[in-house]
């Protein structure tokens, strides 16, 4: 009986230490860069998701991290400090987060840090920066739970706040002549706290544009099936969809639009709709057509670098530019913003940093930057628009690639 | 009234798929007092599994199945025999939640690994085909998942039914000792249970893949649902985890209409604690075991 147990208890034993393994694969430290023979190295820590949800992004945003220390240390460096990154994981987990920043200013001493991947981990994160006096760019926290902490360190280094995601589109459809804009709008809301204050925001301005609310609905993140929302929605006959969405759902709405056979005049999808990798392939290349969302970078866009970010990215990664994650850009943005604090000021002390960065415009991939006292960006998102097979920027005008189209082709087409 | 048949049509379709997913669930449980919450992750593998074989090798997703099955079975009962037959037999319900606990992380861990966290989604042509009949859409997919569901459910049954082996099973999930006792080699057929009850995993694994993205971590939630229709239709009843997954599909269809698809999952476990307070072994359960 005993031999029997004894077996048990090791073949568990095996279990969870591979589980834990395979769990934690990856490893939790890693580093970029080298430190310099005629100065000391400017190390910046930085807490990303290696493991867990946020594995894909995490990864995204390390890429472009590390492409920017490559690039300015064959520069040589910020100031003549070569760049060395410290980039541990934190699973996704905003604790570990915590945890994390805690360690890098207190134990590593890192002369900077820079922000993790998702709202969800930078607020936190922030907090502790925050508390140490030290200035927190940060490429993927803008939700608003960020801004309203009101800590003056904070650096969202995009162009606009998440919440603004559907502002040019209300722009765009202003100038539409009243009979080609919608009458009516059906809003499909993720109770998401990105999705569900998109919509409040754009539906208010909507409303104020004279477009009728016939259907309106939050549903909860575990809904595993679309199909009844999208019934109800089609039996309302909405011009406009307006859809609150991170991914899942927006497949999913899709999906169900086709299967019941409507295709609205508009459809605007938050999330989901603006991946160019993945889209196409969750809702097939054919049904895209006409399709919008919001973003913030592009590959093609005329902005400060961004053609030396690409080729950059290419040579050092590979691929092609259509696939290169939107995270890389604004990870390697931060870099960009960093370096031209370097420049302009001459110091790379954190007080200079928080002090410098309130005032003027800065120019990045992302567009030009500037920032009110609490880190929310000032600018404008871009409305996208899938076209021909591509996704392409469409809004505003200043920064588009290609004028908007409407109404939206039929599915398939 | 149109919007509700609608609704209902869509969560019945919906519905055969957890069928499909939770028979293998209250087989492991009938048969071996195994809670097998490794049953989501197992789905999950096989939607992966397809999802590779579709989009590697062209093979269709219903044919996939066919081929998976079988291997399926191999692995099952690999699993049962390492993993579930040494635990022992007066701890098994509690042992088996911590050992397939580890086994569904560790199924998780492996296909983070290769697959990473990107959602995936089997799509072959007719994925977002739609036939309709007097006046309702009715998607292909769903419908040839439902039918695929039906076909195994009903192949389920008979074997249970009418063959040695399933005589030998149903033996064991009423009174293992005296099916011992008859000359049936509980061992054996445990582990042959095991191996069914994986392969229907990926069979569904296979419908659900074509049916919702998805990723390693799709596990968590499945489990929970499937979980609740065991418990619901009776812990090891195999016409109990039907009755519940077609109820589930389609009350959670209807509300999500009706009222809000917020209601919808809240009802359903309103549901279950009701049966639960006056029906504890659950619709089709005995108080005893479970009765397939």
């Amino acid at each position: 009986m005993n031999t029997r147990r004894n077996r048990f208890v090791v073949t568990v034993t095996v279990v969870v230490m591979a589980v834990i393994a395979a769990a934690c694969g990856g490893g939790s430290s890693s580093s970029s860069g080298g430190s310099s023979a005629s100065g000391k190295p400017l190390v910046i820590g930085i807490s990303l998701s290696q493991s867990g949800d946020f594995s894909d992004p995490g990864h995204a945003a390390m890429l472009g991290y590390q492409l920017w220390a490559d690039s300015v240390n064959k520069r040589g460096g910020v100031l003549g400090r070569k760049v060395v990154l410290k980039i541990v994981d934190d699973a996704s987990d905003p604790n570990q987060a915590v945890t994390n920043y805690q360690t890098l200013i207190t134990k590593d001493k890192v002369d900077l840090v820079f922000g993790p991947f998702s709202t969800l981990l930078t607020a936190p994160s922030a907090r502790v920066a925050s508390r140490y006096g030290y200035s927190f760019l940060e490429p993927a926290g803008g939700g608003q739970l960020v801004f309203d902490q009101k800590l003056h360190n904070v650096f969202f280094v995009q162009p606009a706040p998440t919440v603004n995601c559907g502002d040019p589109f209300v722009d765009y459809l202003s100038t539409l002549p009243a009979s080609q804009r919608p009458k009516t709008a059906a809003y499909p809301t993720l109770d998401d706290p990105f999705a569900t204050p998109i919509v409040e925001r754009a539906r208010a301005k909507l409303e104020a544009l004279g477009v009728k609310t016939v259907y309106s609905q939050v549903y909860p993140a575990e809904t595993a099936d679309m199909t009844p929302i999208v019934a109800k929605m089609v039996a309302a006959k909405p011009d406009l969809i307006f859809g609150g969405t991170q991914s899942l759902d927006a497949y999913g709405i899709v999906n169900g639009l086709v299967q019941q056979h409507y295709n609205p005049k508009f459809l605007f999808l938050s999330n989901g709709a603006n991946s160019a990798a993945e889209f196409p392939d969750k809702v097939g290349a054919n049904n895209t057509e006409g399709i919008l969302s919001c973003t913030d970078w592009f590959p093609e866009l005329k902005t400060a670098g961004n053609a030396q970010f690409v080729s950059e990215y290419l040579a050092k990664y590979g691929g092609t530019a259509d696939t290169i994650d939107g995270g890389s850009a604004e990870a390697y943005a931060v870099g960009q913003v960093l370096e031209q604090e370097a420049k302009k000021t001459g110091k790379v002390d954190n007080a200079t940093i928080i002090s410098t960065l309130h005032s003027g415009v800065w120019p990045t991939v992302e567009g030009n930057l500037s920032w009110d006292q609490y880190g929310a960006p000032t600018g404008s998102q871009l409305m996208t628009q899938w076209q021909s097979g591509k996704l392409v920027p469409v809004w505003p005008q200043a920064t588009a690639l290609a004028a908007p189209t409407s109404p939206k082709p039929p599915w398939g087409g | 009234m149109h919007l509700i048949v609608q609704a209902a049509i869509l969560g019945l379709l919906t519905g055969g798929v957890y069928a499909l997913m939770a028979s293998g669930l209250t087989l492991a449980f009938g048969v071996m007092r195994v809670i097998n919450v490794a049953q989501g992750a197992m789905i999950v593998a096989g939607a992966y599994v397809s999802y590779t074989m579709f989009t590697q090798l062209q093979i269709d997703p219903f044919v996939s199945i066919v081929i998976m099955a079988p291997a399926a079975f191999v692995v099952g009962v690999a699993v049962q025999l390492v993993f579930l037959r040494p635990l022992r037999s007066d701890e098994r319900e509690e042992l088996s939640l911590l050992v397939t606990w580890a086994i569904a992380l560790g199924i998780e861990g492996i296909l983070g690994i290769f697959y990473q966290t990107t959602l995936r989604a089997t799509r072959p042509s007719y994925v977002n085909d739609s036939l309709t009949l007097f006046g309702y859409d009715v998607s292909v997919v769903r419908l040839a998942a439902f039918a695929a569901s039906c076909v195994i459910l009903v192949l389920l049954y008979l074997m249970l039914q009418h063959t040695r082996f399933g005589r030998a099973i149903r033996a064991t999930v009423q009174n293992p000792t005296a099916a011992s006792l008859l000359g049936v080699e509980s061992n054996r057929v445990a582990a042959y249970g095991f191996g069914i009850s994986v392969a229907t995993a990926t069979a569904a694994g296979a419908v659900f893949g074509m049916i919702t993205p998805f990723n390693a971590g799709s596990h968590y939630d499945l489990i929970s649902r499937l979980l609740t229709i065991i418990v619901l239709g009776g812990m090891g009843s195999l016409g109990g985890a039907v009755i519940a997954a077609l109820f589930m599909g389609m009350s959670e269809a209807i509300l999500a209409v009706e009222m809000s698809p917020t209601w919808a999952s809240l009802w359903f476990f309103v549901i279950l604690v009701l049966v639960l307070l006056i029906r504890p072994q659950g619709l089709l359960g005995t108080p005893e075991r479970g009765k397939l």
